[in-house]
């Protein structure tokens, strides 16, 4: 099976993190493209079709999170945040714009890979026939008959805590904000009502994991929202 | 030129000299005319002479005037003149009639006199409170509306004025314009604030001390006082001058709280300003400082990456270049961190959220970090939700959790715990380590302040002083304690507040 190499391109304005990006990334068996500013950046997404953005929050000439925007008027494809920025805002911000994962610097290169990996996965996964049985841990889904199990045994969710865990389930490895959340189980109304997704997801933690305190699925990223972890 | 009370002309006894004379004139003019006219129209000269005392010098001149007018007429004119005897008894009605008259036109004429006197007073005084209003609009800062008002107060009641501030137990006399001829009694200028009506002195006035104190109400609260020493004969009060009074001291009021409020106003905008300076300079420092982190941190990792593999005491090298890169970066993390939570006001995202998943969450973040200690965390099951930031408090389990792995045997376990206490829920973090030495636990939590112990430990002494920021910063308390059975104990409390209610879902 000869898969073409998957093409990344980079945005970032530092010429050293540029450099071991590259490494990182090509060491994935990726084809790593560069850009330095965001207008070069967003030249460059429109001609090399590429399967994966990593992206700098703080551009010289420009707002990140308006080149996500921008990206995302055109195309799906999976973008990875690399943010400075202690703020949780600008990651909030950034992900409701379209953003796929973001990493924090610093970040080892380890930590670069698994997220890359991960985003050009589901990427090639969502060509593929959404099988309609997730399994992850002990916990098996049938989407298509709504049957949720864990270790063989069924489990009875409400159906909010069905629709939730639909949710997480459909975007396996990317952060969901909590607005995006909010706004798709409980509705517009409710998108400073943070309080409901919390108890909810405390909920299907201690339906579905084996220890709710550290879980390994439904996992919080604080301050941002959440993230299902198959 | 001072207008207190009412403009007179004359004095008392110079009206009285004034109205004596009046009648005697009155009575030098007609005597040549007696030959000419009837005595009727004499009385009608008399009555004239009372009509014109009244008009120009007041009640009691016509009074006077009128009796006079009868006697003079009664001696020098009706016969036989020169003696105050009368030979036609009909002249007695001419005289009651005469006096009655006199005395009426002399107190209807005089009554009006005074009105207009006072109209053109009150206009005088509206026109005057006019001005002040337009004066206060004007100020644009207290020792102004100070000045304003003593000068009203000066110009038309001759009494001396102070504005006084009272802001809690704090007396802030508006210094500029503390004259050392008006002394004030302190308890009653906060009785007058309190109850909100005017305070009379019992002191003598004259005597320096302020004998009136009037609140200044404006429409938020009252906003000080306003003290008043009248003159020596002014000590009482006439109606229209404490009407006249109160008028300024609403417009003082009014005055003084819109000061307040711009005041309020710029300072706010100051704060904000600076906020933002101080927030935009950090985060460009986190970001310049952050930068070369990173590539530090990425480049040593990317020496692993190199094909074909580096020797073996090369890459150990680089495995040390990234752990002290990242340590690097956690100093720096801290560092600012503190500077932030230090740079004035914290800002808090609170949200109310269960306080199991931000220790979750922690024990995540730590990974690796907390090596061979496993965490057990046993929290009550009626554990209410929580209100507070998140990430702040993340900061604090993983400092805590940090701290506990770094000074406890490997393998042994670190225990989260929490309990509620009244109207607080106290979070306990222990470990099986030492503990702390008996004394000076409390300064533990100052910045660069190490426990004994420390020093083999890298470490900075800022993570538990970013802990109590942050939960004094939620307006909880942090302390340090060891065990009965041995090992340091953390604890901080976080107030339990009122969670919101949630909609049970009917499933």
């Amino acid at each position: 099976m000869s898969c073409p190499r998957p093409r990344v391109l980079l945005i970032e304005d530092e010429k050293q993190i540029r450099r071991f990006v590259r490494i990182a990334v090509e060491e994935e068996g990726c084809q790593v493209s560069e850009a330095e500013t965001m207008a070069q950046g967003l030249v460059e997404a429109g001609l090399g079709k590429p399967d994966l953005l990593i992206v700098d929050l703080g551009l010289p000439d420009g707002n990140g999170i308006d080149l996500i925007r921008d990206v995302r008027g055109w195309s799906d494809v999976p973008i990875l945040i690399l943010s400075a920025r202690a703020q949780e805002n600008d990651k909030i911000d950034a992900l409701d714009a379209g953003a796929d994962d973001y990493l924090t610097k610093p970040f080892s290169v380890g930590e670069l890979r698994a997220r890359v990996r991960a985003l050009l996965r589901r990427r090639a996964r969502s060509g593929d026939a959404a099988t309609p049985i997730i399994e992850f841990g002990r916990v098996s889904v049938d989407l298509s008959r709504r049957l949720v199990a864990r270790a063989g045994v069924a489990v009875h969710l409400t159906p909010l805590e069905y629709r939730l865990l639909a949710s997480l389930l459909a975007h396996p490895g990317k952060v969901m904000t909590q607005r995006t959340l909010l706004r798709e189980i409980w509705g517009p109304s409710y998108v400073e009502s943070s309080h409901y997704l919390r108890v909810y997801v405390g909920h299907l933690r201690q339906k579905l994991e084996d220890d709710p305190t550290q879980p390994q699925h439904f996992l919080t990223e604080t301050g941002v929202g959440y993230r299902f972890q198959p | 030129m001072l207008m207190h009370q009412l403009p007179e002309r004359f004095v008392s006894w110079q009206r009285i000299v004034l109205a004596v004379l009046a009648c005697a004139a009155t009575t030098l003019l007609a005597t040549p005319l007696l030959d000419y006219l009837a005595l009727a129209n004499i009385v009608m000269l008399f009555l004239l002479t009372v009509l014109l005392v009244a008009v120009s010098l007041g009640r009691s001149a016509a009074v006077l005037a009128a009796v006079l007018s009868v006697l003079l007429f009664d001696f020098f004119f009706v016969p036989p003149r020169f003696s105050l005897a009368v030979h036609d008894y009909q002249y007695l009605v001419t005289f009651a009639v005469m006096l009655a008259t006199a005395l009426i036109t002399g107190q209807l004429a005089a009554g009006l006199q005074q009105k207009a006197r006072e109209a053109r007073i009150r206009e005088q005084r509206t026109q005057a409170l006019y001005e002040v209003a337009r004066q206060l609009a004007g100020a644009l800062a207290l020792a102004q509306v100070s000045e304003i008002a003593r000068q009203f107060v000066r110009y038309q009641l001759d009494a001396e004025a102070l504005i006084l501030l009272l802001e809690g137990q704090q007396q802030t006399v508006d210094e500029k314009s503390a004259t050392p001829a008006l002394r004030i009694e302190t308890h009653l200028a906060y009785m007058a604030q309190e109850s909100g009506k005017p305070v009379r002195s019992a002191e003598l006035a004259g005597s320096g001390y302020a004998s009136l104190y009037l609140p200044l109400p404006a429409s938020m609260r009252i906003r000080g006082v306003l003290a008043l020493a009248f003159p020596a004969d002014a000590a009482d009060l006439p109606a229209e001058n404490l009407a006249l009074l109160e008028a300024l001291a609403s417009l003082i009021a009014i005055a003084v709280e819109r000061l307040h409020y711009v005041e309020v106003a710029q300072a706010t905008q100051l704060d904000m300003l600076s906020e933002r300076l101080r927030s935009s300079i950090l985060s460009a420092l986190s970001h310049d400082l952050r930068t070369p982190l990173t590539a530090l941190v990425g480049l040593a990792d990317s020496l692993f990456l190199i094909k074909p593999a580096l020797p073996p005491a090369a890459l150990e090298t680089a495995q040390a270049l990234h752990e002290q890169a990242e340590r690097l970066a956690s100093l720096v993390g801290n560092l600012l961190d503190m500077a932030r939570l230090n740079a004035g006001k914290v800002t808090l995202r609170r949200e109310w959220q269960p306080l199991e998943e931000v220790i979750g969450a922690s024990i995540k973040l730590l990974g690796g970090a907390l090596g061979a200690h496993p965490v057990r965390v046993a929290l009550p099951a009626d554990l209410p939700l929580l209100e507070f930031d998140a990430v702040l408090l993340e900061r604090v389990f993983c400092n805590l959790l940090e701290n506990a792995a770094k000074y406890s045997p490997d393998g042994s376990d670190i225990e989260i715990t929490a309990q509620q206490l009244g109207d607080f829920i106290e979070v306990c973090v222990c470990d099986h380590g030492q503990g702390f030495p008996a004394c000076g636990r409390d300064d533990l939590f100052d910045m660069f302040v190490r426990g004994q112990g420390a020093a083999g430990k890298p470490g900075t002494g800022l993570g538990l002083a970013i802990c109590r920021a942050i939960v004094e910063a939620h307006g909880g308390q942090i302390s340090a304690g060891n065990r009965p059975a041995g090992g340091a104990c953390l604890r901080f409390t976080l107030p339990r507040g009122l969670p919101p209610v949630l909609e049970e879902e009917s499933a």
